[in-house]
């Protein structure tokens, strides 16, 4: 059978497992998941509606989260006054009463997204993922870090978070891990760190610097990390400073000191135009290092904001411009991580399943076992395919951020856009109920009917 | 015809251009180091020697001699003005297409060595890589946008189209244009101002910044390098004071074009109205003056893009920029935070050499405004509430960045214009009230607001005083033809530069109406 016809196979199989279980964002219930069908329906206030729940966690007093929902909503309020859980009534000078209940459903429906604000609040619903066989990697929200101080307060997030999951016993229970014999669980609780904000001076003139105080930082988490059996990841971030974390990474982690370090992680970004040749690239530095490293290749988060700045600057757009070349390269790097399992762990990060079908049926197809490979996926937004996945004997990784709501929102927009996005596979799957035909399509050929 | 496209900035996230941009500070270095540059006045395409001259230091490291100015004198002045008015009467004939090619050559030479350029001002005037390689880019965006205007607003029009009558507009250049420039972009600024009037027709006398000279003259050796005839631009080095102040007042300057600070530029408004002995026309004068900018951040803002507009604003190449934001009002509860995150943040920007491209500030202009700002900051330390305040590294003029806190709106802070890294901030209780803080100014150049709210935006757009507004971005960087720039109020006089009525101002219009009927034959009506 050729590797399409049991793409399709095996994706069907996913899909009917999946059943009407839409992830929790497209469900029936809750505002993320009535904000995101109705921004769908009623594209013309999009904008709006997004640039409010964007303000809304920054306000500190009633009255000016009153003003601004007036503002961006005006005559749009009789229809969608319900939906924040407010009546029609509201405006300027109303009791304190409203602000709270608007802020209460933002709040609601970040913790769809966001697993809570401290550590030690995450830590039942962190159980609740490993009880359900799903493996995890936190990431910590935060804003900028525009001072020394503020980069400061960031690594001991990190440095507390790390001291939280290490400490606990139920989730460090090495004995009872997810998936036996799976390199994924050699460390049972795992982080992931956006190096950018460990510096407030990283960028690509402070280059030389950037590296060195980020290489230092980076050292200190991973040591603690070594010490408190915690895997790490390190996020991929806009193109601007990427090269600086790459280099950083390859400094940290071909350091004598960290070769012990089971399956550091890094990651690719698959709609960047040079991705492929940073993987081989990389590739070889894990060669060279001698001890494997973990790759998740994702697509990209940074695709609007990308592709707006590199029109500003009259600069080529580093990025593929067409949605069907990212998913295309995102193939060709899939194949070239799985044929490299002795030198790298793949983290396959989508919940476009037919990527993560592409993945599972290539490995199926040159001999790579289960346990050779990940696939990961956002919290919140796709635990039924997770689930299906696991059925089928996968290790599926949750990435799971944590912190507080205004730092958080950015993160939280983003991942809005990202499913309500024409291009999106999540909304094609869930809420334009495409064909499934046509969501499994290969991407590289336009045309190609599936016999 | 050739349509107009801005040039793109470096991009630094590239190694490559890293290096390229140090492999130029490096042989630039290596020059200096053999003996320091010579910059003398240059008329009909020969240098001049003269007597006096002065020497210019690195405001990097004052121990090191970037360059001997010579300086213009009336006898300079005199010979570069005959031959100018010799080359008028052939340059304002040369075909407008012709004019414009040249500029676009000018524009492609500079791109060839924008990096060198961007070295010589990293040491000459203490800019910072990016800062050097915006200036560049802006210099090279006015030569082909100016080129593109000429061709598309220049041409005669047909005012009205009538049988017995030809009825034209047609537009003549003025003569003599006098550029007066400033250091702050030494390039840009009188590139966009000296082009312009080339463009048009004009013969051309430029003064730059005694303390950009060298800059300066890089930048007239490409103008001849392109084929700007000889005989059209002059290059008068030389002090404000003298030769500046001898140019103003010539009866034969048809025009003088200056950017720089308020004082000099009302006193050249003033001088240049009063009519002199052999005098034959009325001067125009085109002033672009300073600014007291103000950014406004409401209780929605997004906070972390307003504080790193606001640092890049105030603080990038020092806050010498006229456009650079000196006042800061925090709306409400949001003040605090924003002053405290502003200055966390300052005390970790790295003051420095400029050379070094890590530097987000280096040293101020020269020995002047360091010892005039330095004498500001130690009387506001006195006198305001200090957010931050800090002692910079020795060696050259560096000054760190100086953020103050409620600073009264009648103080001298609040009003002045100080070109140099200090902001002040205070706090309003309502948006409407801000708007009126940042509005009593006697300046009008740019501001900005930081708010999500679609109100305040609207307000905002409607009622802040400034030329160039700026909404949750930076207020500085204004890019060639899609942010035209220039203020009002005290801010200067004149067309925005960058902006599609600009080069109207270097030309004359003329009507010409001609009756074509002879004796009752009309052309053209029987056929
Ligand atoms: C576990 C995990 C960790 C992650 N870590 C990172 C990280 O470190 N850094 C990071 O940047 N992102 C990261 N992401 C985010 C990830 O990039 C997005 O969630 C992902 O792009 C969504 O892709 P998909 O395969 O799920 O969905 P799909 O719907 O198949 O793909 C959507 C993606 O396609 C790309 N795209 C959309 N339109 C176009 C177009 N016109 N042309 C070209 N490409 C287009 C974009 O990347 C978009 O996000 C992570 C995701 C996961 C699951």
């Amino acid at each position: 059978m050729t590797l399409e016809n049991e793409i399709y196979q095996f994706g069907e199989k996913i899909f009917n497992s999946i059943g009407q279980n839409a992830p929790s964002g497209f469900g029936k219930k809750g505002l993320a998941s009535k904000l995101m069908q109705w921004s769908m329906t009623k594209p013309s206030l999009k904008t709006n509606l997004f640039r409010l729940v964007d303000v809304l966690p920054a306000l500190t007093n009633s009255d000016v989260v009153a003003k601004h929902v007036h503002e961006y909503l005006g005559e749009d309020l009789t229809e969608l006054g319900p939906m924040f859980k407010f009546g029609m009534k509201l405006a300027p000078g109303l009791p304190s009463v409203t602000n709270i209940a608007v802020k209460k459903s933002v709040k609601e429906m970040a913790q769809m997204f966001i697993v809570g604000e401290t550590p030690e609040i995450a830590l039942p619903k962190l159980k609740n993922l490993k009880k359900n066989k799903l493996a995890f990697t936190v990431d910590l929200l935060g804003e900028y870090s525009v001072s020394e101080e503020e980069a400061e307060i960031y690594l001991k997030r990190y440095l507390h978070a790390i001291k939280v999951f290490g400490e606990d016993t139920e989730l460090q229970d090495t004995n009872k891990p997810i998936f036996k014999g799976h390199p994924g669980c050699i460390f049972p609780s795992n982080v992931s760190v956006k190096l950018t904000a460990l510096y407030s001076q990283c960028t690509p003139l402070n280059f030389a610097k950037s590296v060195e105080v980020l290489s230092k930082r980076l050292s200190t988490i991973l040591k603690l990390a070594m010490k408190n059996k915690i895997g790490v990841y390190i996020d991929a971030e806009d193109s601007e400073h990427n090269p600086i974390i790459y280099e950083t990474i390859k400094k940290v982690y071909g350091s004598e000191e960290f070769l012990d370090f089971p399956f550091p992680g890094l990651v690719i970004q698959a709609y960047a135009k040079d991705s492929l040749e940073l993987t081989k690239d990389i590739l070889d530095f894990a060669k060279r290092r001698g001890k494997p490293v973990a790759i998740r290749l994702v697509k990209g988060a940074y695709w609007d904001s990308e592709t707006a700045s590199s029109e500003l600057h009259g600069w080529e757009n580093p990025l593929f411009i067409k949605k069907e070349k990212t998913d295309a390269n995102y193939e060709k790097i899939t194949k070239l991580l799985l044929e490299n399992v002795d030198i790298c762990l793949p983290a396959i990060g989508s919940h476009n399943i037919r990527s993560l079908s592409h993945a599972c049926c290539y490995a199926e197809k040159i001999g790579v076992s289960k346990d050779k490979f990940e696939l990961q996926m956002l919290y919140g937004m796709a635990d039924p395919i997770a689930k299906a996945f696991v059925g089928e004997g996968y290790l599926a990784r949750m990435y799971v951020p944590l912190g507080e709501m205004i730092p958080g929102m950015g993160y939280l927009v983003r991942r809005l856009l990202e499913n309500t996005s024409n291009e999106s596979f999540l909304r094609n799957t869930f809420h334009d109920q495409n064909e499934i035909k046509s969501l499994l399509k290969n991407p590289s050929e336009n045309n190609n009917e599936i016999v | 015809m050739k349509l107009f496209n801005n040039i793109s900035p470096t991009d630094f996230s590239i190694a490559s251009e890293r290096e390229k941009f140090q492999k130029a500070i490096d042989t630039l270095n290596l020059k200096i180091s053999k003996s320091s540059f010579e910059v003398h006045p240059i008329i009909n395409g020969s240098e001049e020697s003269v007597e006096k001259s002065i020497s210019r230091e690195n405001p990097n490291d004052t121990s090191e001699k970037i360059c001997q100015v010579h300086l213009s004198g009336t006898k300079e002045l005199e010979k570069s003005i005959e031959k100018l008015k010799q080359g008028f009467l052939s340059w304002k004939n040369v075909n407008l297409s012709n004019r414009a090619n040249t500029l676009r050559k000018v524009a492609d030479i500079m791109n060839k060595k924008r990096f060198e350029l961007s070295a010589i001002m990293t040491k000459e005037s203490g800019k910072p890589w990016k800062e050097a390689d915006a200036d560049v880019v802006e210099a090279i965006d006015f030569c082909n946008y100016y080129a593109y205007l000429a061709e598309i607003t220049l041409d005669p029009i047909n005012t009205q189209i009538k049988k017995a009558e030809l009825n034209e507009l047609v537009y003549i250049p003025r003569g003599l244009v006098a550029v007066i420039s400033p250091w702050n972009f030494p390039l840009a600024i009188p590139c966009g101002m000296v082009v312009a009037a080339l463009v048009s027709g004009n013969s051309v006398i430029f003064k730059p910044a005694e303390q950009s000279s060298l800059i300066a003259k890089e930048f007239v050796s490409i103008l001849l390098e392109a084929g700007i005839p000889e005989n059209v631009i002059s290059f008068l080095p030389g002090l404000g004071s003298e030769i500046g102040n001898a140019i103003v007042k010539h009866p034969s300057i048809d025009m003088i074009t200056f950017t720089g600070s308020k004082e000099v530029g009302l006193d050249i408004i003033y001088e240049s109205s009063v009519v002199r002995p052999n005098q034959r026309n009325i001067k125009k004068v085109i002033a672009e003056m300073g600014g007291k900018n103000c950014i406004i951040v409401d209780e929605g803002a997004d906070i972390d893009e307003a504080v790193k507009g606001i640092l890049y604003s105030a603080f990038g190449f020092s806050g010498q920029k006229c456009s650079a934001c000196s006042r800061v009002i925090g709306v409400g509860d949001i003040y605090e935070r924003l002053v405290d995150r502003l200055t966390s943040a300052a005390s970790d920007l790295i003051v420095g050499r400029a050379e070094n491209s890590a530097s987000f500030l280096g040293p101020v202009i020269d020995k002047d405004s360091f010892e005039r700002l330095n004498k500001f900051i130690e009387n506001c330390n006195k006198e305001y509430e200090i957010g931050y305040s800090t002692i910079a590294p020795l060696g050259g003029y560096f000054i760190g960045p100086h953020i103050y806190k409620n600073v009264p709106a009648n103080s001298k802070l609040w009003q002045e214009e100080l070109f140099g890294p200090i902001l002040a901030s205070l706090k309003c209780n309502s948006f409407a009230e801000a708007i009126d803080v940042a509005n009593d100014s006697p300046y009008a150049l740019t501001g900005g607001i930081y708010s999500r709210s679609p109100k305040s935006i609207k307000y905002a757009r409607a009622n802040l005083e400034v030329g160039n507004l700026y909404i949750n971005r930076p207020c500085t960087g204004a890019i060639v033809q899609r942010q035209p720039f220039g203020g009002y109020k005290l801010s200067g006089i004149g067309e925005k530069a960058g902006g599609p009525n600009y080069l109207k101002q270097f030309v004359y219009e003329r009507a010409i109406s001609e009756n074509t009927t002879r004796k009752g034959f009309v052309p053209g009506l029987a056929d």
